[in-house]
């Protein structure tokens, strides 16, 4: 953003648009565009903006719908409570959600970056539109980058740099509200920074991350930054769903009028419009986020010059070779076979979260202790009551022949609380036979499921204790 | 760019090409984005000033570091054991706030064992004149806290914290008449 205006990059295949031959930046600053797609994405940004804010505000079974209380250790998803014992479930979410872009992507090309990556979805309908707002259009935007620095140019670009602090600021407080919950954000908002030093350091540095992306480096990220814009090769073939220039329909150029020219006039909206800064006219690229502002800008010129539409289109390279797209590959079967699996998996591993957790460990000492009666083992329970209600559970241990001390009767615990106890167990000499196994199990008064937690009762060898008697 | 290593084509006009060939692929010779190596250059401008305040100019070392705060750890302890002297736990046992929360920690810690009324079982008894390891409240505090492991008194220290241990001491010592 210098004050002499330097000539703009054509679009190549062998260099990034937006690095100079001296590694300055060019900064882009595509057109206006308007169409279905354009139509299509606002609605799907606005859709996870909404989502993104109003999740907190919803409460769900009395906890905002999306809370992951961190400090409290708990996780509330939608009225489910999870405890960090049940952390372990976070490997299917976090590897579904992988699994997921892999399919998709498989089928449908980048939809996650044009349409649900949060990169984009704030850059082209948040923070574009303001700048639009503020800057205007490209045209207007390009010579105010080269105008001298009048009293409304300073203007224009300090309110604009607010405007992009402030939202980026809104962005992260929100985020952060659904680790501590919207009403202990507005309690910290109203207290010094040094009272939750960590959390404002957070928002702090996150505030300037997002405002250095959303001002300046844009589609850096996506270029260099990004795995999956890196991955792209792998994961897309060439039966995937891509944006794409028919060149058999549109070569060769010509301008209209120009005898036995194809569909393209070489008019440019394509490159003018693309926020990556390439001419997809050369094919697919790297660079391209599949944010089909090139689709909008072709279609609504080649309605102007009353050619038919889909000159630049969602199709697969095969297709646009003249082939037919295959959806049903090798690679999609193997894809389901997989989803299927994952599911599977997660199903059952979901069904086993239960509305409290047992864990039985051994208490330290000696692992055994026998006195002139028994053989004990000393073992330390622990029951989270994961509800928002308090439970009350009877805990016993089960086995042949064994005697508990301790959990007689129901303990109650207090909603989101947990109550740790010794639990004794403890076997007559006479008929102790040497190390075994049992269960403790607990069961909630009130509710038809049980916890299960097998625990070994260690002790000496049966003959060694007979040797002093006998 | 040796004799024998494959040149890369290159055509008039073109760019400059990077002398390497990996499996028949060239590189154009293409300058890195300016914002990428100034990220460069400041982190190795930083790792210069980093190593040199915490290697070079850092008097004390990292074990005199972790030493300073084990110190700091012991010094809390001893204050707040300090502050649970024979004279305070008596004091206690006879603040009925105390001692309500001190019962609700035997409860549930300490009833398995020593019984619902102090009689013991497989612990001892606790409401009688014996005490094996001392009848101090002090005494009886570092049994509750450090244990009798090869007994089978778990050491509760840990788990309860000193203030619920001097507070189920206190529970215990409201049963018995103070000197």
């Amino acid at each position: 953003m210098s004050a002499t205006i330097k000539p703009p990059v054509r679009p190549n295949r062998d260099t990034v648009t937006t690095i100079r031959d001296d590694g300055s930046r060019m900064f882009l600053h595509p057109a206006d565009v308007r169409g279905f797609w354009t139509r299509a994405r606002r609605g799907s940004a606005f859709l996870l903006i909404a989502i993104y804010l109003l999740l907190p505000w919803i409460p769900v079974g009395g906890h905002p719908a999306v809370f992951l209380d961190i400090g409290g250790g708990r996780f509330h998803l939608f009225g489910y409570t999870l405890a960090f014992q049940d952390l372990w479930l976070s490997f299917f979410a976090v590897s579904g959600l992988g699994f997921a872009l892999f399919f998709v992507t498989s089928l449908l090309g980048r939809v996650w970056c044009g349409w649900a990556c949060p990169h984009t979805v704030f850059l082209d309908h948040v923070f574009r539109r303001v700048e639009r707002w503020i800057e205007g259009d490209s045209v207007a935007r390009r010579k105010l980058d080269a105008a001298p620095w009048t009293a409304s140019k300073i203007v224009k670009r300090v309110g604009k740099q607010v405007v992009f602090v402030l939202l980026s600021a809104v962005i992260t407080h929100l985020f952060l509200a659904y680790f501590v919950s919207l009403p202990e954000l507005w309690n910290m908002m109203h207290h010094s920074p040094r009272e939750h030093w960590g959390a404002f350091l957070f928002v702090a540095v996150a505030t300037g991350l997002l405002y250095f992306n959303f001002a300046w480096f844009r589609e850096q990220l996506c270029l260099v930054i990004c795995p999956y814009g890196r991955m792209q090769s792998v994961l897309v073939d060439d039966h995937s769903l891509v944006i794409g220039y028919d060149a058999k329909r549109g070569e060769p150029r010509g301008k209209i009028g120009v005898p036995d020219a194809g569909a393209c006039i070489d008019c440019n909206r394509c490159v003018q419009v693309c926020p990556t800064g390439i001419d997809i006219r050369q094919g697919l690229q790297i660079e391209c986020i599949a944010c089909a502002a090139c689709i909008d800008a072709c279609d609504e010129v080649m309605t102007k010059v009353k050619r038919p539409t889909g000159l630049i289109r969602y199709d697969s390279t095969a297709a646009f070779a003249g082939e037919r797209t295959r959806w049903l590959r090798p690679r999609v079967w193997l894809y389901v076979v997989l989803l299927l699996a994952g599911v599977a998996a997660a199903t059952w591993a979901f069904s086993t979260v239960r509305p409290a957790v047992l864990s039985v460990t051994r208490l330290g000492g000696a692992p055994y202790f026998v006195d002139t009666e028994t053989v004990r083992n000393q073992f330390l329970v622990r029951l989270v009551n994961k509800r928002d209600t308090p439970a009350s559970f009877r805990v016993v241990a089960e086995g042949e022949g064994i005697r508990q001390t301790g959990f007689e009767g129901m303990v109650t615990i207090a909603p989101l609380a947990e109550e740790v106890r010794p639990l004794i167990v403890s076997v007559p000499l006479s008929s102790y036979a040497g190390p075994f196994k049992f269960e403790v199990v607990a069961r909630p008064d009130g509710d038809d499921y049980e916890l299960r937690r097998g625990a070994d009762f260690t002790g000496p060898e049966p003959e060694l204790l007979r040797e002093g008697g006998e | 760019m040796s004799a024998h290593a494959p040149q890369p084509p290159q055509q008039p006009g073109e760019d400059p090409i990077r002398p390497h060939v990996f499996d028949g692929i060239a590189e154009y010779d293409k300058r890195l984005p300016n914002w990428w190596l100034m990220t460069l250059y400041a982190s190795i401008a930083f790792a210069v000033v980093y190593w040199m305040w915490s290697q070079h100019f850092r008097r004390d070392t990292d074990g005199q570091r972790v030493d300073a705060v084990v110190q700091e750890l012991r010094a809390a302890k001893l204050a707040a054991a300090g502050a649970f002297d024979d004279d305070a736990l008596w004091a206690m046992s006879r603040t009925s706030s105390v001692i309500s929360a001190g019962e609700a920690t035997y409860q549930s810690t300490c009833l398995s064992c020593h019984g619902d009324k102090l009689q013991g079982g497989i612990g001892f008894n606790l409401s009688d004149d014996v005490w094996v390891h001392g009848d101090k409240p002090t005494e009886i505090m570092k049994v509750v806290s450090d244990g009798v492991l090869e007994k089978g008194m778990p050491a509760w220290g840990p788990v309860l914290g000193p203030k619920k241990t001097a507070e189920v001491v206190a529970f215990i010592l409201s049963k018995h008449p103070a000197p």
